[in-house]
């Protein structure tokens, strides 16, 4: 070891002798060199005042290690200035791997301190390395040497690393005594279901230490799909359960330990309680590991993980080994329901405070209780609450009995409307079809597509391997080298081991990269849209995620109907609409699944006239150019984004989303009593006469501005009618800050009263011509003049089917 | 190495217990608690014999009573260049974990001899010479302890093979 002085010498030193040389032994402590240091020091002289003298005082540097003196660095009568490297000396022992506090291979103890430590001993073996064991240590060095054994000898079985997680991937578990008495139960409806479910007992577990049952499920096909990728990967287990059950899981699923051998970690072991480590089982290098997990936020959304859908056999039982981690944020829960009605956000409930969490299905997370959850991994105390909280989840789960619960509610909605449930779509999720005769469900096909998923992994990975290590220079050089390379050497080559965290996003991005998608109602107002869950998940693919729809937008991710969004996107012919679903089950599936049984059936109303390739170049630019301005119309959002954003960047109109019905009524009405009359109507199509011929450019934003003082009649009314709701001074102000989009799909909704004919429409048309002569560009035009009679007729067609839900726009027209 | 030690420890009893059989309660009470404690120094094996009961003190306020109970146990206390039969527990690429009855004594792979080498492909792994010495996880083991250090409730040792005699048995 290279001995280093250290920062509290007092410098500068001058080196008077060396007392050792190369080749001696040193003990620790014994002195390595004398030196002199200067300093000043008060002395009384002898009249008996006391003044500062500089003195030069003479002294020895120990050493801090043992070994034998290998080589100097300085020589007598050097000065030293600074921390230096002083003296290179062997040391019989590096304690590069320690357990228990002594390094293991020569019983020294590694935490004895004294006035001359510079860095504890134990800090040469910082890394845990072993799986099921904390108290072993390793160095760096160490952990480096067995890691890359282990490469070699995966490469030369052509196998990766695959660390599987339990909960939810694999199995299912819970504690519900429910599960055995059902299990015994032969008339119980789901006993067909159950009749595979192992259970095991854990003895100092559950409520008061008195054990419970665990109730397993396996996925299904698991045993085929272990034994086929047990071929392709060496298995490892990384879960949140505690040794016991990881154990107890074990023997279930591999009772002969040839699948993961001993390679376990539980989290007695894992060192966090809250997420998982990669490194805490390959500390230096994770390019040949591929991560199968049911969440993607603990591994806080490595590049090696292949999420998986979670498998929720025990319907409402969750994960039962995650109650400390941060709450799921739900992603998969669009059913019919939500379609109808806007989901309500339900009321929070606290980790800490020991209210357990009823798992899935619950409501949403905002990003900041996550983080909360997240952060509380360091703290001891936190951590021992977090434990208490899972202990209570496991207790309420076994005297709540929430599946005997939820049997009960299926057989009440038995009795009551049978044949109302059977029309529910089947293709929804499997947990969310719940069958109206027995709870439990058992058609998962999960890891069916998992294995091929990791076939292909496996074999791009090494045909990639294969690829680097025949052509180029590092083929030949491994091959000119292979005659002096040992035998083990000979058929890989370290350094041209592909990178999982390459391979896997370049095959996924091939699958559904390029597709830039925008959400609608899927995320509650106020999550961050770019680190949700799903947002992450599909970032991953290589997916866009885009807060607003534009021409580079290629679906509309609609968690439920009749968003703004969706009524936007209804113009732009190009954007397809889909179902939340359709996003989940292509990430799932790693394909781009056919959007057709996944289209959002789009309400009629909804549906606006699609843009024409002019006014959306518009669209286009508008979103970068008048980002900066305040002009714009109000843009109410009922996602993420701030509504600032919205009302800078302004473009769209439509009647807000998230109001409840009867304030939406309210506004149709209040809208449809001032909807102008013929008068209106001219003077607007005046006012944009003029508009054109002033505008030039930038006559999108003068014509809203002098729409604005037409609209000033209407907002007078308007005041008057409601002045106090916030809602009216929306739409108020989205009246002022009309665009020129909007007059776009405005154009054909007056029709809607039988107001304005084909003639206006034509006169519109004339007086664009007009105007795009006059102003001698056309580009800011919002309603086309190369709009051919077919057009103008299917948007004639589509504002028959309009109804009040456009009035806003009609009124834009009518001001 | 083992010692037959006399050790005296309190034991306070609960008025209920008072009666007829209350020796033969502070007898199994001292063997719960005593037999296969580790003190971080040392193992209690077994409890040998009561050397004195002595007379129970009622304690004010509360009404419970306290037994100092003298007894001799056999105790085992590990030593550096003890030689002991351990049982492997699991075997890695760093090294052995074994079990010395109660004692874990972890041997790395430097004490181990250079012709022994860590087999990854087979299942379990295991430590093999090829030819008769093969160290797998259930193997019994005779090692030497290299180190031993107290913790507040366990003892971490570590040993090595790498000697005559040592080895699988």
């Amino acid at each position: 070891m290279l001995l280093r002085l250290p920062y509290s010498l007092h410098y500068p030193i001058t080196i008077t002798s060396l007392l050792k040389s190369a080749g001696d032994d040193v003990k620790k402590d014994e002195a390595l060199f004398r030196y002199n240091y200067k300093t000043k020091v008060e002395e009384i002289n002898i009249w008996g005042e006391t003044e500062w003298k500089e003195r030069n005082f003479p002294t020895r540097f120990e050493s801090t290690v043992d070994g034998q003196v290998e080589e100097w660095k300085i020589s007598e009568g050097d000065v030293i200035d600074g921390p230096i490297d002083v003296v290179e000396i062997a040391e019989p022992c590096a304690h590069e791997v320690q357990y228990g506090g002594m390094c293991a291979e020569c019983g020294k103890d590694m935490t004895e301190a004294s006035y001359n430590t510079e860095m504890m001993d134990s800090m040469r073996a910082p890394i845990q390395m072993s799986h099921d064991n904390t108290a072993l240590t390793v160095s760096e060095k160490e952990a480096n040497r067995v890691e890359e054994d282990a490469k070699r000898r995966l490469l030369a079985s052509k196998r990766l690393s695959l660390v599987v997680d339990l909960d939810q991937t694999i199995i299912h578990a819970t504690v519900d005594p429910t599960v055995g008495e059902w299990k015994e139960d032969k008339d119980n409806p789901n006993y067909e279901a159950l009749r595979d479910v192992r259970q095991f007992r854990l003895i100092d577990d559950g409520p008061g230490m008195r054990g419970c049952w665990y109730y397993i499920k396996l996925r299904p096909g698991l045993e085929d799909f272990l034994q086929n990728i047990a071929e392709l990967y060496e298995l490892h287990i990384y879960t949140m359960g505690t040794r016991a059950y990881a154990q107890n899981i074990a023997d279930i699923i591999d009772p002969t330990r040839k699948l993961f051998g001993d390679r376990i970690l539980s989290r007695d072991e894992s060192g966090s309680l809250t997420a998982k480590n990669l490194h805490r089982l390959f500390p230096t290098d994770t390019k040949m590991v591929v991560i199968i997990d049911d969440r993607g936020d603990v591994w806080g959304w490595n590049k090696n993980l292949i999420k998986v859908s979670p498998y929720d056999f025990f319907v409402g039982i969750g994960d039962i080994n995650s109650s400390f981690l941060p709450q799921k944020q739900d992603i998969g829960e669009t059913n019919n329901k939500a379609v109808a009605k806007p989901p309500k956000p339900e009321p929070k409930e606290h980790h800490a405070n020991g209210a357990a969490d009823k798992p899935t299905g619950e409501g949403d997370v905002s990003a900041l209780a996550q983080l909360v959850t997240m952060g509380g991994g360091d703290d001891p105390r936190l951590r021992a609450e977090q434990t208490n909280a899972q202990e209570e989840t496991i207790l309420h789960q076994v005297e709540d009995r929430p599946l005997l619960q939820k049997q009960k509610e299926l057989d009440a909605e038995d009795d009551g409307s049978a044949e109302s449930s059977e029309s529910t779509s089947s293709i929804e999720e499997p947990q969310e079809n719940k069958h109206r005769h027995h709870l439990l469900e058992d058609h998962d096909r999960e890891l069916f597509q998992l294995q091929e998923r990791l076939e292909q992994v496996h074999a791009k990975f090494f045909d990639e391997y294969d690829r680097t290590r025949t052509s180029g220079l590092g083929g030949r050089v491994a091959a000119l080298r292979g005659e002096r390379v040992p035998m083990k050497d000979k058929d890989v080559d370290l350094k041209l081991v592909p990178d999982v965290k390459d391979i896997m996003p370049k095959i996924k991005s091939r699958i559904l990269g390029g597709i830039v998608v925008v959400f609608s109602g899927v995320l509650p107002l106020g999550t961050d849209t770019k680190n949700a869950d799903i947002s992450r998940w599909a970032m991953s693919f290589g997916i866009t995620i885009s807060s607003r729809i534009n021409g580079r937008t290629t679906h509309l991710v609609a968690g439920r109907n009749r968003t703004a969004k969706v009524r936007e996107a209804t113009r732009w012919p190009e954007v397809k609409i889909v179902t939340t679903q359709w996003l989940l089950d292509s990430l799932v599936s790693w394909r781009y699944l056919d959007e057709e049984p996944y289209l959002l059936p789009v309400h009629p109303d909804d549906r606006g006239e699609p843009l024409s390739p002019k006014s959306r170049e518009l669209a286009d630019s508008s979103w970068l150019s008048s980002s900066d301005e305040a002009a714009g119309s109000m843009f109410t959002e009922d996602e993420a984004q701030s509504e600032d954003i919205f009302r800078e960047t302004g473009l769209d109109d439509h009647s807000p989303v998230g109001y409840d019905e009867n304030e939406q009524a309210a506004v149709h009405d209040e809208l449809r009593d001032f909807l102008g009359s013929d008068d209106e109507s001219e003077s607007d199509n005046d006012a944009w006469g003029d508009d054109q011929t002033s505008g030039g450019k930038k006559r999108k934003r003068g014509e809203g501005a002098d729409a604005g003082t037409d609209d000033e009649s209407a907002d007078d009314e308007e005041d008057e009618d409601k002045q106090g709701s916030r809602l009216s001074q929306r739409i108020k102000r989205s009246y002022e800050r009309s665009t020129g989009l909007r007059e776009v799909a405005s154009a054909v909704p007056t029709e809607n009263n039988a107001l304005p004919t084909r003639e206006q429409a034509e006169q519109e048309q004339d007086i664009d011509k007009a105007a795009a002569s006059n102003a001698g560009s056309d580009d800011g035009l919002p309603e086309n003049p190369d709009d051919d009679e077919d057009d103008l007729e299917r948007e004639m067609l589509a504002a028959f089917e309009n109804d009040d839900d456009d009035d806003e726009d009609i009124v834009d027209e009518n001001e | 190495m083992f010692f037959l030690k006399e050790e005296a420890k309190v034991i306070t009893l609960h008025p209920s217990y008072f009666g007829p059989n209350m020796r033969e309660y502070l007898i199994t009470r001292l063997n719960e608690e005593e037999e296969g404690r580790c003190t971080g120094d040392h193992f209690v094996i077994c409890v040998m014999d009561m050397v004195d009961i002595g007379e129970g003190r009622v304690m004010p306020s509360s009404g419970h009573a306290e037994y100092t109970i003298k007894y001799r146990a056999i105790i085992w206390k590990p030593f550096r260049g003890e030689t002991v039969d351990a049982i492997v527990t699991s075997v890695k690429p760093t090294g052995i974990f074994t079990l010395a009855g109660p004692l874990s004594v972890f041997i790395a792979r430097k004490n181990i001899p250079s012709d022994i080498k860590w087999e990854p492909n087979t299942v379990p792994p295991q430590y093999t010479d090829h030819a008769d010495q093969v160290i797998e996880k259930g193997t019994s083991l005779r090692l030497k302890i290299l180190g031993v250090k107290p913790d507040v409730a366990a003892i971490n040792a570590i040993g090595t093979i790498k000697e005559d005699y040592l080895g699988p048995l």
